[in-house]
């Protein structure tokens, strides 16, 4: 429980739910990681349901303490995934820039969360295993056996899957950026490309949504609900006070993610 | 996008599958047989019978099951006591000397173990029970099975540990690995099945788990209560298997334990051809296989090593091509993984099958209904014997399934550390699913007082990770007692678990399912409903709600004449990483589905009467066939796939149900336009002119039949007349093509869509009935509620789902009909016309 009583202690902690969504081995899983422990690891668990993490992030003088659900991106358990993004703030829809269907089912992710999700949750795009689409990677990935499992920001892929095996890296490259980012900007998203191998764009995702998140409102309806601090209740009376006032000083937040 | 009406076809398990269930017996049907379906009709009895066997054991007074080619025995608390034997492993039957009225055999099974059953039945039903077991016998005889006994429990590392009985035990490291010289003598005719484990080591340290005095109480056990396929099980079986199978004897106690030994029995060689058969085959399962091989368990060193992923590649390769439907899921690698440790794949390959199958049952189907049942029977039950955590919970709006999905869908091996889980394990395949809710409640319990000041799904999951982290801790650290310090977190849980949730029995489980089931039926689909609609690539002219009337329609029609599975594209030698198939294959329907599916949309589409007999009025509905209705189907296969998506319908629907009097003459047009050059043949305003006929076949009275003559009439008059002359006669209209030749040949193009539209205007009846009685005929409707194949619990609720089946019903409408017209009331007639109610 030290955790809840360090977030009621420190006054100007907020708690920010956030929850991952994605296809299968676009790399969910990595960029939490990634961002709550800045490492890679090629294997690991599969989530069952949804795995649990949280890290902090600072945003000028604010904590952000961020409650990450990291769900399984099988398509079966799509049934379960409300459970784990209802009363979220915060979305991450992931997809991966070498594999055109998953920017397809990160769209169909996105429309779920507007029509299904708390009205005001930000959500942000991101293109992920962008390492592998870029020149720099050329040399390194051409040397390297394409199989092998930690050269790849993936760590699920299906040996044959792998890509790197021929040509230049760019032709991997199944998801246009131009085309990610329209999409996302007519959909009112934040857009990154990401690699969770490098790191790089992870910490950004996190700041950006910091800085977008209403953090006033879920403050003070935090704070009007001291006497019963009920989840439920106080991101329901957020909800009310975010959609009176939606566009509360977007900007005033700087840069300070701190993670 | 897939639709599945898999749920639809649910039926609650007769009391003879209960009785299968019970016993750890392989489902009648289901795996297919390896051999002969001879013993399809085998007669199945049951009969009072007091067991017993040898000194060391109390009689217990139960049921005797013949259930060829198994006999079963349960006592009649239905926990103390039970067996289940293959028929084929018993070697000799005696009557044994009748005392007055004393009738009992002596069954003498192949490991020499004397079973004596006392029939207390009347006398006629012990003859019929022995004569029956006879013939059973007979039949085991025959098949050859009996021969086969020999060579399958050399398979079973129990035979080893008696055939060394005499020295084996001194024999043993504490941690259950044999002191041998192992390539000598006898050894190497016993090939044991194992485990990883016998390579990687097994879990936890021997000394601890004290795995010597394991293997000396089981050894003295299963000497003189059976093993492997006869194995009979009493009271110190479950005391034994609660405080943890020793690592060598796991995997066969787990097989025998959940009746997986008898598929693998039954089966020979059945997991190897299925490998061999789908060598090389690469299928949307066996990609999500792979994706999750290198992430099931791997701490293990077994599983940082080719050997253990191999093996696990093929257990889940293998599974995935058996039950293509199920396929592959999430979670079962963790299973497999962790059975695999203790057993041979074949033998992990049958356990899977068994838990997939019956001991968790739906947990892994694509629609995930067993574990969303589940979850939902043990919110409930959380509920009923802990109210207040359930109250807390509710008041600060935590969710059980965040922390609890996992514990169910892994058997807890995905939330303790592997040693506690596998003592779970043990217990659960002992004493059957009850211990997964039996566990789980006790954690709740346990747990309670912190639990109550928790205020969010996260601190419910951080408590629980540090509970699972503090297992092997004293529960009593700070006791005074030395015993007490000494019983760990674990023990208390499990002592909880089975002493003061011992109220959790299988019957509570299955009562609760089946209230849950139509709730939880409902929600998966309404949830697919949803997401069908919002995955609609267009919804044209509709709106969210008439789409989903669509879909309603769509999938009563389903469920009616189910459409051949969705799959992917057949894989190819060819089909490489880039060329990959279809991710999730889109449910499509066949032309007979849409038939159905067009019944309840469009009024011409269905032939309806209304049947009175006296006794009741019932509407009748048939679904028309014509060639039209056909038609339409291929004219909305835009992708040209032989079968109609759920978008294909909207789209389709969406071309017809909001035109106006021109648009309607042109898609009618169109439709008929085969080859949609702009004409119609000849052939195809004869075709044309019968669609007519057929959507106005119940108009009452002769304003349709004359309209419709006149129609042709007039369009080959002018058909004719606008055809380029050698002479070129007088043309009202220059809007003809010229360069066709005079004689028309049924096939050429002859009327064109300005023609055509003239020709229907100058009709009244058809002007009206493109105007509006066309789009007008589709109407999408509330449908009412399908009746889920399953009524609600009660007596009289089971009586009358039994009867309410779809063709009982039929079979009770025709009797009542019949009656009717002995009685001279039975009558039918056709409703009150749809097209054009204003024309009657």
């Amino acid at each position: 429980m030290a955790d809840s009583a360090s977030g009621s202690a420190a006054d100007k902690s907020v708690q920010v739910k956030l929850v991952l969504l994605g296809e299968a081995a676009v790399g969910k899983s990595s960029v939490v990681l990634r961002f709550v422990s800045n490492e890679f690891q090629p294997n690991k668990e599969p989530t069952i349901g949804a795995a649990f993490l949280t890290q902090k992030c600072r945003l000028e003088d604010r904590i952000l303490r961020y409650e990450i659900w990291d769900t399984a991106g099988q398509e079966r358990f799509h049934s379960l995934a409300p459970m784990y993004y209802r009363n979220a703030q915060a979305a991450v829809v992931v997809y991966d820039v070498t594999k055109a269907s998953s920017l397809e089912k990160a769209k169909s992710w996105v429309k779920e969360l507007q029509r299904q999700a708390n009205p005001n949750i930000v959500i942000a795009l991101a293109g992920n295993k962008v390492d592998l689409v870029q020149s720099s990677a050329s040399s390194s990935s051409a040397a390297s056996p394409p199989e092998s499992e930690d050269e790849a920001d993936d760590a699920t892929a299906t040996p044959g899957e792998t890509p790197g095996a021929a040509g230049e890296p760019e032709s991997l490259r199944q998801v246009p950026r131009e085309e990610a980012q329209a999409y996302a900007t007519e959909a009112g998203l934040l857009f990154f490309e990401t690699s969770a191998k490098t790191g790089e764009g992870i910490v950004d995702i996190f700041t950006e949504i910091a800085k977008k998140i209403p953090i006033e409102h879920i403050l003070a309806s935090t704070r009007g609900n001291a006497g019963r601090p009920g989840a439920g209740g106080s991101r329901a009376e957020g909800t009310r006070q975010q959609a009176v006032n939606l566009e509360e000083d977007p900007n005033k937040a700087k840069d300070a993610c701190n993670c | 996008m897939s639709i599945s009406t898999a749920l639809r076809h649910f039926k609650e398990p007769t009391k003879e599958e209960l009785t299968q269930i019970f016993f750890s017996l392989p489902p009648t049907s289901g795996v297919p047989k390896s051999d002969n379906s001879s013993d399809e009709d085998v007669e199945k009895m049951e009969i009072n019978a007091v067991l017993s066997v040898g000194e060391a054991e109390d009689s217990y007074a139960g049921k005797l099951h013949i259930m060829p080619p198994y006999l079963a025995f349960s006592s009649l608390d239905r926990k103390s006591v039970r067996f289940t034997i293959p028929l084929s492993t018993i070697r000799r039957v005696e009557r044994l000397n009748a005392r007055a009225g004393v009738y009992a055999l002596s069954l003498l099974t192949w490991h020499g173990m004397k079973i004596i059953v006392q029939l207390t039945s009347l006398r006629p039903t012990a003859d019929l029970f022995c004569s029956l077991l006879r013939d059973a016998l007979k039949v085991e005889l025959q098949r050859g099975q009996m021969k086969l006994v020999k060579g399958f429990v050399k398979t079973c590392y129990s035979e080893l540990l008696i055939s060394e009985t005499s020295n084996a035990g001194d024999n043993e490291h504490e941690d259950g690995s044999l002191i041998t010289d192992e390539k000598s003598g006898s050894r190497q005719e016993v090939s044991y099945h194992g485990g990883l484990g016998l390579k990687f080591k097994f879990p936890g340290d021997p000394k601890k788990l004290r795995e010597g005095s394991k293997i000396k109480l089981w050894t003295t056990y299963l000497k003189t209560h059976g093993r492997n396929l006869t194995l009979l099980r009493y009271p110190q079986c479950t005391r034994l298997v609660q405080v943890g199978l020793p690592n060598r004897l796991r995997g066969e106690m787990w097989e025998t334990l959940s009746g997986s030994i008898y598929l693998r029995f039954a089966n020979p060689g059945y997991y190897e051809r299925l490998l061999e058969e789908h060598k090389g085959r690469t299928t949307t399962s066996t990609d999500d296989i792979e994706k999750d091989l290198h992430r099931s368990l791997p701490e293990y060193a077994g599983y940082q090593s080719e050997d253990g992923i191999n093996a696990l590649r093929r257990v889940l390769r293998a599974y995935s091509f058996m039950n293509p439907e199920l396929g592959y899921c999430q979670a079962m690698n963790i299973l497999a993984a962790a059975i695999l440790i203790y057993m041979s794949e074949e033998q992990a390959f049958w356990l899977l099958e068994v838990l997939c199958g019956r001991l968790l049952p739906g947990y892994y189907a694509p629609s995930m209904h067993g574990t969303l049942l589940d979850q939902r029977v043990f919110e409930s039950l959380v509920q009923r014997y802990l109210p207040i955590i359930h109250d807390h919970f509710q008041a600060v709006d935590v969710q059980l399934s965040v922390a609890s999905l996992p514990w169910f869908l892994s058997l807890y091996i995905n939330s303790m550390p592997m040693v506690f889980a596998f003592r779970i394990v043990d217990c659960f395949f002992c004493m059957g699913p009850k211990v997964l809710f039996q566990v789980g409640l006790a954690i709740l319990k346990i747990n309670g007082e912190q639990l109550l000041q928790i205020q969010d799904d996260g601190g419910f999951l951080n408590l629980m990770r540090d509970y699972f982290a503090s297992l092997g801790e004293s529960a009593h650290p700070s006791s005074s007692d030395p015993r007490a310090r000494a019983i760990t977190v674990f023990q208390e849980l499990l002592l909880v678990s089975f002493r003061e949730f011992s109220i959790i029995t299988d019957e509570i489980i299955l009562s609760e399912r089946k209230r849950f089931r139509s709730e939880i039926i409902h929600s998966i689909e309404s949830f697919a409903r949803r997401g069908a609609v919002r995955n609609l690539r267009t919804l044209g002219r509709f709106n969210k709600e008439q789409a989903g009337l669509i879909y309603d329609a769509l999938y009563k029609a389903m469920c009616i004449v189910p459409p051949p599975p969705a799959t992917a594209p057949p894989p190819t030698l060819l089909t490489t990483a880039d060329g990959h198939h279809e991710e999730r294959p889109e449910t499509r329907i066949g032309l007979r589905t849409f038939r159905y599916f067009l019944s309840e949309i469009a009024t011409w589409a269905r032939d309806d009467k209304i049947v009175m007999n006296g006794f009741q009025q019932r509407l009748d509905r048939e679904v028309a066939e014509h060639e039209f209705i056909d038609r339409l189907f291929y004219f909305w296969d835009t992708g040209c796939h032989g079968a109609l998506s759920f978008q294909d319908l909207v789209s389709g629907l969406d071309g017809v149900m909001f035109n106006d009097l021109m648009d309607n003459i042109e898609w009618f047009f169109n439709l008929h336009d085969k080859n949609k050059d702009g004409f119609l043949t000849k052939d195809e305003v004869l075709t044309l002119s019968e669609t007519f006929l057929f959507i106005f076949r119940y108009e009452i009275g002769d304003a349709y039949l004359g309209a419709v003559s006149r129609f042709m009439t007039n369009a080959f008059e002018y058909g004719d007349a606008l055809l380029p002359q050698p002479e070129q006669s007088k043309s009202k209209d220059s809007n003809t093509e010229p360069e066709s030749p005079p004689p028309v040949s049924s096939n050429q193009p002859y009327l064109n869509l300005a023609t055509f539209r003239m020709v229907v205007l100058a009709e009244e009846v058809l002007e009206s009935f493109f105007e509006t009685d066309l789009s007008e005929s589709f109407k999408l409707e509330h449908l009412p509620e399908m009746d889920l194949p399953l009524a609600n619990s009660g007596i009289l609720g089971d009586l009358w789902s039994s009867i309410a089946t779809d063709s009982n019903k039929k079979i009770f409408n025709m009797f009542t009909d019949e009656i009717g017209k002995t009685i001279g009331k039975h009558q039918a007639r056709l409703p009150p016309s749809d097209i054009h109610p204003g024309l009657n």
